[in-house]
Formats: structure tokens, C-alpha cells, sequence
């Protein structure tokens, strides 16, 4: 009895060990650092957030494809993919392995948590980690090496308000994630709004898993606002509309940048949202918004989302940094790269110019849209 | 890759505590909760709380964590007392609910969804433990304690007391076993380890947040017990090795797009472990007594 128990033992040991042997045998051959910059991606690519990861990797696609033709770099650009499963466990062990198995060298990140996990990762090896996904004020300096390619939320709501006073619409309702993005947003559209002589008439704080929002609906209902804000994201944004709408609210919607996706851009009770993102002139003349927007069409037959932007702007400020750093006979690191980041500040970027801070973030043009028959159409 | 490797085998490790702990309360005593990952939370922000505020010494703030996780499992204990079987199921499930939604809000203490960030390396009397493998041993060393301990307490009165309870309560009970004190120890013993598992995995991430103490957690430490063997010494741990390892693994499979890199790892992940119930389905290290 006690033989044949100590058999099975050794025989899963065995074959757990034959499993990890096999695991090795079956890893790709990688190419080595001298031979490839490493460019690895740390996005959620399964649940109820792969939406976000799959449109994240499709921008940085593009933009590797771009780089590769225009022979920017004199190694090739690869991309290493992990899942990180939008938690912050899942990033760290994706962070981990991006470093010290694929030695990669700069890293696109999206959501707060994974981010928290992964800048401490990033810093104490010195690999850039580059943000273009969340807005969250408190995504700002994470550490030396942790950037953001996307303007943070108080951008958005500086460019919001003006908007809204000089269309009467003085009483917001809010309805807003309770975390670190959402209390950062009730803070700046309360300071903003108070001082353009505007208020918050209600703000109700949701649970980012939350899916019924009829309750909420009702009694801003019974407020009369002028409109109903709500900052969310993933499948939720299109939940909130459309339970506010069920609900017989039909004042006007206004939300950010994350109502970009196409499940809010597809879904026919978000006709009429306006929201604050950063300038996406898709028909703008200058030869990079150009050749992005016109290979995206060719490529999936619609309009790129601002993510995708953001993604393809990530991977080229990499392209245009190392690229700076061969031409001087510097190595591509992460100390280098933020040196030459920091000295040069200003990067011909899809959208226009983006121009760095001293924290590494960026700072873009906000406009705010419309939805009109499924497209977004720039009003202000 | 060494220290890849050395950042799995410490999770690994940390993992293996948290699943030998639940494996007293599931394996050993028939308690089947569903809120293991509330009280490896409470150790983990206890363990952040003791190394932001005061000093980040590794034993005082395990110490903490296994204190507040057991005295506040009163609030499974308390439950388990009243109901058993499918009942403490659906109790314990409330408490995990209850427990996510008091992380998110308490923001004061746990950082909210934004966590708790910057904690730094533990120290032990005075000595830096930033070294991986040097953590790597500590973090072996309490699982090394823990399997000790219970191997010992299973062994004795006690274990032979919970798993006649674990049998038949009624039966115990009749024995004149005071059924009231077994289950609470065994609770108080078992959310203890778990909190020591959180204070851990706050050193080892650096950062906590209520994403790594929702009921995922919780259904993935229950899979590691249940699928490496309720009941046995090691089932817990081959458990946590293959849920934890095989994932890794998994990543290193060539050429699927990256797009496509989530689905794929979780449908082979899914099958597999769908296939190993149906094969073994007392677990890898139990009885074969699960097939008939």
C-alpha cells in the first residue's frame, strides 16, 4: 500500500519533471540581445479585459511592421507577448520573465494594478515600461523608468469644462470607478467645474465589477442634471449607457478617452456621448498620421482608436530613441534611453507633436467628440 | 532566466504555504471555504502595514499577519460552527464578497484598487533579505514550518479528533469530542499560515492590491488543494507547483500570435486540468478511492 502510494508520488514527479524538461525543449529560439532589441508587451490577453490587450498589440503591431520597413534600427525589433492577466500577480511574474528570460529591453503596459505590480520590476532592472492605456493620476512618476504615452485624466477634464460651460450644461451628475483613476477624476472635475461656476449635483462611486446601475439611474433621474458624466471602462462603460438610457435619462452623456473601444463605439444608445480624448485627426496631412491611418484602413477596414495610437506611438518613440542612441555609439538601455528622452523632450509622434515632462508623461492636444452614426466627430 | 526561475519558486513557495494552509481547513477538517484569499490578504496588508510604518523585519511582521488573520477568523469560524457541507460554502462565499467590497472601500488602510505601494525588502535582525534566493529560503523555511507542524498536529490527537469530524460530526460529537474548539483551532491555524502567506507575497511583490484577494484567488488556492490531493501532505504542494508552473510553461510555446497568446494558454490550461479531474479525481496525491 504504502509502496504503491510512494510509486504514484515519484511517477508525478517524474512526469512533472518530464513536463518542465519538455517546456524548455519546446521554447523558441530566442533571439540573443546582441542579435534583436526585445520589445515585450504585458497587456491582459484573456477575460473580460482581452478587448483592451488585443487592441493595445494591434498599434504596436503596426508600428514594428513601420519601423522594419523604414529600417530605422540596425537590429531588428521583436516583440515578446505576455498575459498578464490584468492582475497585479500576473504582471509581476509577466514582468519578470519579459527581464530576465527575454531580456527585454522596454516593455508596453496597460491597467493600475499591473503597472504597481511591474514598476518596481522594471525600475530595479533598469527597463523602460511604457504606459498608454491608463489615466490615472497616480500613474504619473511610478519611478524614473515607468512612462505614459497618453495624457492622464486632469488633461482631459482641464478641456472638458470650458466645453461644458460655454454649452450651459452647469449640473453634472457623476458616476465614477472607486479607485485610484476615478477618485482622481472626481477630484479635478469637482476643483474645475466649482471654479468655472459649475457643480456636481450627485457622485456615485461604483465597483469596477459592478453591472447594475438601474438604482443609480433612477435617482439621478429625480435630480434633473444638465448631464451625466460617468468615468468607467472595459464592457461596463457600454452597460452604464445603456441601463441610463433604459432608465429615461435623456440628457447628455459625457465621458474620456476610454469610450474610444469599439463595444461603446458600436453600440447605438451611445449616439450623442461626447468625450474628451487626445487629438486624433485621422485626416490630418503630416506623413506619420498619414501612412498610420491609411495602412490601418488597409489593414482592418476601420478607423484606429486612440489606443492603437497611443500603442504605435509607444513602440516609435522607442524606434526614434534608439535610433538617436546607435547614431551616437551609445547602448540601448534604460538609463540611455531616458537620457535621451529627457534631452530631447519633443517627438514627431502620430497626432502631432508629443512633448515629455520631467516625469516622462506626456502631453498632447485634448479635443472633445461626438459619436454621430458610429463615427467620432470632433467638436471642440 | 535564474532569476525568473527564482521569482517562480518563490511564489511557488508562497503559494505552497497558502494551499497547506487551506488544506487543514479542507483536507483535515471538511471545511470547505471559499474565502481563503481574505485572510492571505488581511496577512498581506498587515505584513505592508508593519514594513511601511514601522521596520520591514520579515519574522514581526509575519508575526502580525498570523495574528490578525487568525483572531479575525472568527468570522469563518463563527459560520462553521453553524452550518457544514454546501451551506459554509455559499456563508464562506459571502464573507469573500463581503471582505473584496471592505478592501476596495477601506481605503485608509488598504490603498483601495490602487494598493499599497513601495514596500521595501524584508530584514531579518538587521540583515537585508533583498537577495532572491536569500527570500527564496525564507519563504521555504515557513513552509518548511508549516508542513512540520502539521504533519505533527495530524498525527496527534487533534488531527485524529478533526478528521473524525471531518467523517462524521455527529459521530465525534457523540465520542464526546468538543467539536466547537477543533473547528475553531483548526480555523485559527489554518488562516494563521495563511496570513503568514500574505506577508510573504507583500514582500515578494512589493505592492498589494484587493486584485490579488478576490474569489479568483480564493477558487485557484482551493484548486491547488483539491487537485494535488485533499487530505495528504504533499498533495498541496504538487498542487501549487503544476497550477502555478504549468502557466509559466505554457508561455514558452512557440509561435501563437500574440493576440492570441491569453485564449490558447487558457484553453490548454482548462483542458487539462478538466482531463486530470477526470483521470484523478481524488487529486494527483490522493487515494485512488475517488474512482470507482
Amino acid at each position: 500500500m504504502t509502496g504503491g502510494k510512494s510509486m504514484v508520488t515519484r511517477r508525478i514527479w517524474l512526469g512533472g519533471a518530464a513536463g518542465l524538461a519538455a517546456g524548455a525543449l519546446l521554447a523558441p529560439s530566442r533571439p540573443r540581445a546582441e542579435d534583436a532589441y526585445i520589445l515585450g508587451t504585458l497587456f491582459p490577453m484573456a477575460g473580460p479585459n482581452a478587448e483592451y490587450g488585443t487592441i493595445f498589440t494591434a498599434g504596436a503591431e503596426m508600428a514594428l511592421k513601420h519601423v522594419a520597413a523604414d529600417k530605422m534600427l540596425s537590429r531588428p525589433l521583436v516583440l515578446r507577448a505576455e498575459d498578464s492577466e490584468g492582475t497585479p500577480q500576473g504582471g509581476a511574474v509577466g514582468m519578470s520573465k519579459l527581464v530576465n528570460v527575454d531580456r527585454a529591453v522596454y516593455v508596453l503596459i496597460g491597467f493600475t494594478g499591473v503597472s504597481k505590480a511591474a514598476a518596481p520590476i522594471g525600475a530595479r532592472a533598469k527597463v523602460v515600461l511604457v504606459n498608454g492605456g491608463g489615466v490615472g493620476p497616480d500613474l504619473a512618476g511610478l519611478s524614473p523608468y515607468y512612462w505614459n504615452v497618453i495624457p492622464l485624466v486632469p488633461d482631459e477634464i482641464k478641456v472638458l469644462v470650458p466645453f461644458l460651460m460655454a454649452r450651459k450644461l452647469r449640473r453634472i451628475a457623476l458616476i465614477y470607478v472607486n479607485d485610484p483613476f476615478g477618485n482622481g477624476l472626481l477630484k479635478s472635475l469637482k476643483g474645475d467645474l466649482t471654479a468655472a461656476g459649475g457643480e456636481i449635483v450627485t457622485a456615485d462611486a461604483i465597483a469596477p465589477t459592478d453591472q447594475q446601475f438601474s438604482a443609480i439611474a433612477a435617482r439621478i433621474r429625480t435630480l434633473s442634471p444638465d448631464a451625466v458624466y460617468f468615468a468607467s471602462y472595459g464592457a461596463q462603460q457600454a452597460e452604464i449607457i445603456k441601463q441610463l438610457r433604459d432608465a429615461g435619462i435623456s440628457q447628455q452623456l459625457l465621458t474620456y478617452s476610454a469610450a474610444t473601444i469599439p463595444s461603446v463605439r458600436n453600440l447605438p444608445e451611445a449616439e450623442g456621448l461626447i468625450f474628451t480624448n487626445q487629438a486624433a485627426d485621422w485626416s490630418a496631412d503630416d506623413p506619420i498620421t498619414k501612412r498610420f491611418v491609411a495602412d490601418w484602413r488597409a489593414a482592418y477596414h476601420t478607423d484606429p482608436t486612440t489606443y492603437n495610437q497611443n500603442y504605435y506611438n509607444a513602440v516609435r518613440l522607442f524606434a526614434l530613441l534608439a535610433q538617436q542612441l546607435e547614431k551616437s555609439g551609445k547602448p540601448v538601455n534604460g538609463d540611455n534611453l531616458r537620457a535621451a528622452l529627457l534631452a530631447t523632450r519633443r517627438f514627431p509622434l502620430v497626432g502631432g507633436e508629443g512633448v515629455f515632462d520631467d516625469l516622462c508623461d506626456i502631453s498632447m492636444k485634448i479635443v472633445v467628440n461626438r459619436y454621430q452614426d458610429g463615427k467620432l466627430v470632433p467638436i471642440g | 532566466m535564474t532569476a525568473y526561475l527564482l521569482n517562480l519558486a518563490q511564489l511557488a513557495a508562497i503559494f505552497g504555504l497558502l494551499s497547506v494552509s487551506l488544506n487543514i481547513l479542507i483536507g483535515y477538517g471538511g471545511i470547505f471555504s471559499v474565502a481563503h484569499a481574505v485572510f492571505f490578504g488581511l496577512g498581506a496588508y498587515a505584513g505592508a502595514h508593519v514594513a511601511l510604518d514601522l521596520f520591514p523585519d520579515l519574522l514581526l511582521a509575519a508575526l502580525a499577519s498570523a495574528l490578525i488573520a487568525g483572531l479575525l477568523s472568527a468570522a469563518l469560524a463563527l459560520p462553521a460552527l453553524r452550518v457544514r457541507g454546501e451551506y459554509f460554502v455559499i456563508a464562506s462565499l459571502g464573507l469573500q464578497m463581503l471582505a473584496t467590497t471592505v478592501f476596495t472601500e477601506a481605503q485608509a488602510i488598504t490603498g483601495g484598487l490602487g494598493g499599497l505601494v513601495g514596500i521595501p525588502p524584508p530584514t531579518l535582525f538587521g540583515f537585508t533579505l533583498a537577495d532572491p534566493l536569500v527570500f527564496l529560503f525564507c519563504c521555504l523555511a515557513f513552509l518548511a514550518l508549516a508542513l512540520a507542524l502539521v504533519r505533527q498536529l495530524m498525527r496527534g490527537s487533534f488531527g485524529r479528533a478533526l478528521m473524525a469530524l471531518r467523517d462524521s460530526e455527529m459521530a465525534a460529537e457523540a465520542l464526546g469530542k468538543n467539536v466547537a474548539l477543533i473547528k475553531t483551532l483548526a480555523v485559527v491555524l489554518g488562516t494563521a499560515f495563511a496570513g503568514i502567506a500574505g506577508a510573504l507575497f507583500a514582500f515578494q511583490e512589493e505592492f498589494v492590491n484587493v486584485e490579488s484577494f478576490t474569489l479568483d484567488q480564493s477558487v485557484l488556492i482551493l484548486a491547488m488543494v483539491i487537485i494535488g490531493g485533499a487530505g495528504t501532505l504533499s498533495g498541496p504542494l504538487i498542487g501549487t507547483l503544476l497550477l502555478l508552473l504549468l502557466p509559466a510553461a505554457l508561455t514558452f510555446i512557440p509561435f501563437i500570435p500574440p493576440t492570441d497568446i491569453g485564449a490558447v494558454q487558457q484553453l490548454i490550461y482548462g483542458f487539462a486540468m478538466t482531463l486530470l479531474m477526470i483521470f484523478r479525481p481524488a487529486g494527483l496525491a490522493g487515494r485512488a478511492m475517488g474512482r470507482r
